[in-house]
């Protein structure tokens, strides 16, 4: 969990007493070396992209002549862009209501799993495994047969006499779907609040079931506040996972936002316009614009988190 | 997002190094030479296309052809990828809504380069001329197809219901038919598979009402009030049971043409382009026919037209121009590979291949050879614009919003209109 006590450091200004800066400096170097191919990675793959595509995002580029200057006329049409601004709404209920969702039952299972089952290793494991898979390209193949009209979900409310639709080929209940997916895969918060429930002194609980306090006031006024960090850190991590959702809606549209644009996720509008479209310098201005998005809802995130984070340390 | 964006940077930087492209009237080469091929379709198109590929080698032992094929929904997003990050295939099969767009943004070859290798002259004028664009030639047709109405028979005897006159019927007789065929389908059989997904029905449609999508000049040229009375048309179909409830549609309308209503025997009546016969009977198991399209007597001239079904046409950056045009060559002009490929991308337009063939069909084929041979049709509408490619998903996003009650047929057409306006504008 360094990096959530990173993540602590940061959020108290000290800068200067850095984990990494302190130890001795032969260690520095092992550190260097196995940051290495990230770096090596980030330099020569990521990197060089993320600069053109800042410039591309000025231009006319239509993928197959060379690019043309066009100063801020890309940035002026996002303006009148009624399909981007749709695409902005499905994006922030996709991740306003899948984040939180997600977070409540990575929170519920990881108390679950913390009172010391039997078997813990397995129903860990078993419940992580989604996150692996989540957005993988076969989950949603799968997620397309089983809310389909004649899907496993259909036949399950069958079964209560129940007559199901097409839920993903109706714009009522295609996000819901993805909405589901996403929550689905609650495994990897899960893990981490795990982690975290580890790191609270048992003496603490002791101590208030000594004073009469029940299992809701502990919780409350223990687990709550002494985890808030790790819930913080979760926060932010899975909302800018969630902006960036693209397979999910890919698959299970075949691509094209559908039905009606109701699952159209911002990165899929932004693939359409660049490869669908030919319509690369726009595409590249939306992914600027959905960096400075995301910017932004982390900038809130951290600003928010000095109202209800704890840190005991 | 990262691979987006990676793409985006790699095209960048190889427009800058490497634009034209070869001649490809240059010597074949002796070394081996691999050549990418890639074209979408069903299974049944994969399967005689391969076995084209292999006879092919076989003749030429110096040049592989790697087949890269997919279904028509993803083909696109694909072939953009590649062309942008310059790793286009040789070898591409075309189709009309793109062919501007391609053409016009340099990515194909003129094939007028490519004449020694690849030649032409058994193909009647007028059907080279669809893959003319700005005046040099980027694409060689491949075959010819119409839009046209399949019908389940099996089912229709099955229902006890009589196959309606197909030269007399109206829009109106075909819903008509569409319901008895709902009624008597008891829920598991709808008349019609709804359209309003793809380019050949709005066509129609607009044709039959004397308008045009485009105008020669490539501007938007459809009413709204001829729009409007399309999508109230397929609307009135959903909410009168004759075709499928919209969620129903629309899963279907997604898929695979073996998911389709009519693969599926779902539904009785359904719109398709008349070399589909084949590739649908083989998936229904069901005796099929075509019908000519409703509305065709009532119209003041024919809607109906050819339609190249796809093109040849070969990357301007192929690094083996010449091999590709053999080969282009070879699926164009060989008698032995038109005997494996028949009609399934449509009747060939080369006339001496389509002669040489039509004895050798089987039933399915020669039943969609004749259906051509017998229809009256009108001149062809003007080649989609570029910029206009995604008309096709313009169309069906409106036909989704209509269907699921978010937009008036009225709204919708007004909006169609100043979309796909828009996107001619900015290419």
């Amino acid at each position: 969990m360094s990096a959530l006590g990173e993540l602590q450091r940061m959020r108290k200004g000290s800068r200067g007493t850095l984990g990494v800066a302190r130890e001795p400096k032969k260690d520095n170097k092992a550190a260097f070396a196995f940051l290495l191919p990230w770096f090596a990675g980030l330099l020569f793959i990521t990197a060089g992209p993320i600069a053109a595509s800042f410039v591309l995002g000025f231009t006319d580029y239509n993928l197959i002549q060379p690019p043309v200057f066009n100063g801020l006329d890309n940035w002026m049409r996002m303006l009148g862009d009624a399909r981007l601004h749709k695409a902005l709404g499905v994006t922030l209920v996709y991740v306003l209501v899948s984040v939180p969702l997600q977070l409540a039952c990575a929170l519920a299972l990881a108390l679950l799993l913390d009172k010391g089952l039997r078997g813990l290793a397995f129903y860990r494991s078993a419940f992580y495994l989604p996150s692996l898979l989540g957005s993988s390209v076969a989950i949603a193949v799968l997620w397309r047969q089983i809310f389909g009209a004649d899907g496993l979900f259909n036949q399950v409310l069958s079964m209560a006499g129940i007559e199901g639709k097409g839920w993903i080929s109706d714009p009522d209940s295609a996000l819901s779907t993805l909405i589901v997916l996403n929550v689905w895969t609650f495994g990897a918060p899960m893990v981490i609040f795990l982690a975290g429930l580890r790191q609270i002194p048992a003496m603490y609980y002791e101590a208030a079931a000594t004073d009469g306090a029940g299992k809701w006031t502990q919780f409350r006024r223990i687990t709550i506040p002494l985890l808030s960090p790790i819930v913080f850190f979760n926060l932010v991590l899975q909302v800018i996972h969630a902006f960036q959702s693209f397979t999910q809606a890919f698959v299970v549209s075949g691509g094209s936002g559908g039905p009606s644009d109701s699952t159209l996720f911002y990165t899929l509008y932004l693939y359409q316009r660049g490869f669908g479209n030919f319509d690369m310098g726009y595409a590249s201005a939306l992914a600027w614009l959905l960096l400075v998005i995301i910017a932004a809802f982390t900038a809130i995130n951290f600003w928010a988190a000095k109202f209800w984070v704890v840190y005991d340390d | 997002m990262r691979r987006i964006a990676l793409a985006a940077a790699a095209a960048l930087m190889l427009t800058a190094c490497g634009s034209g492209g070869g001649s490809a009237g240059q010597e074949l080469s002796k070394e081996p030479v691999t050549l990418r091929f890639t074209w979408w379709g069903a299974d049944e198109r994969h399967k005689r296309t391969q076995q084209v590929i292999d006879l092919f080698q076989k003749k030429h032992p110096n040049i592989t052809v790697k087949g890269e094929f997919k279904d028509w929904n993803g083909y696109w997003e694909s072939l953009a990828t590649t062309v942008a990050a310059n790793d286009a295939p040789d070898v591409i099969q075309m189709d009309e809504l793109y062919l501007a767009s391609y053409a016009e943004r340099g990515a194909l070859l003129d094939l007028g380069t490519a004449t020694k290798h690849l030649k032409t002259a058994d193909f009647d004028k007028s059907a080279l001329d669809t893959g003319i664009v700005k005046g040099k030639q980027y694409a060689i047709p491949v075959g010819l197809s119409t839009y046209a109405i399949v019908a389940n028979t099996d089912l229709l005897d099955q229902f006890k219901i009589k196959l309606p006159d197909d030269g007399t019927w109206s829009w109106d007789d075909f819903k008509k038919a569409g319901a008895e065929v709902s009624k008597a389908g008891g829920g598991k059989v709808t008349g019609v598979q709804s359209f309003g997904f793809d380019a050949g029905s709005l066509n129609i449609w607009a044709r039959q009402n004397g308008a045009a999508l485009f105008d020669v000049a490539g501007k938007v040229a459809v009413p709204e009030n001829v729009l409007a009375s399309y999508w109230t048309f397929i609307k009135d179909l959903a909410k009168s049971g004759v075709s499928p409830a919209p969620s129903v549609t629309i899963e279907r309308a997604g898929g695979p043409l073996d998911q389709s209503g009519t693969a599926t025997n779902a539904s009785v009546f359904a719109t398709w382009w008349n070399t589909q016969l084949t590739s649908l009977s083989a998936a229904s198991g069901s005796k099929l026919k075509l019908l000519r399209l409703p509305g065709e007597s009532q119209a003041s001239s024919p809607a109906a037209y050819y339609k190249p079904s796809m093109f040849w046409s070969i990357s301007s950056r192929s690094k083996h121009p010449a091999e590709a045009a053999v080969f282009v060559d070879f699926l164009a002009n060989s008698e032995e590979a038109a005997n494996i490929l028949l009609t399934d991308r449509g009747v060939p337009a080369n006339t001496k291949i389509r002669a040489a063939i039509t004895p050798k069909l089987g039933e399915t084929d020669k039943a969609a050879v004749e259906f051509l041979d017998t229809i009256k049709v009108g001149t062809a509408p003007r080649v989609t614009p570029n910029g206009a490619s995604n008309l096709e998903a313009i169309i069906k996003r409106h036909t989704e919003e209509v269907l699921f009650d978010r937009l008036t047929p009225e709204q919708a057409a007004k909006s169609f209109i100043k979309e796909l306006q828009t996107e001619i504008d900015g290419a």
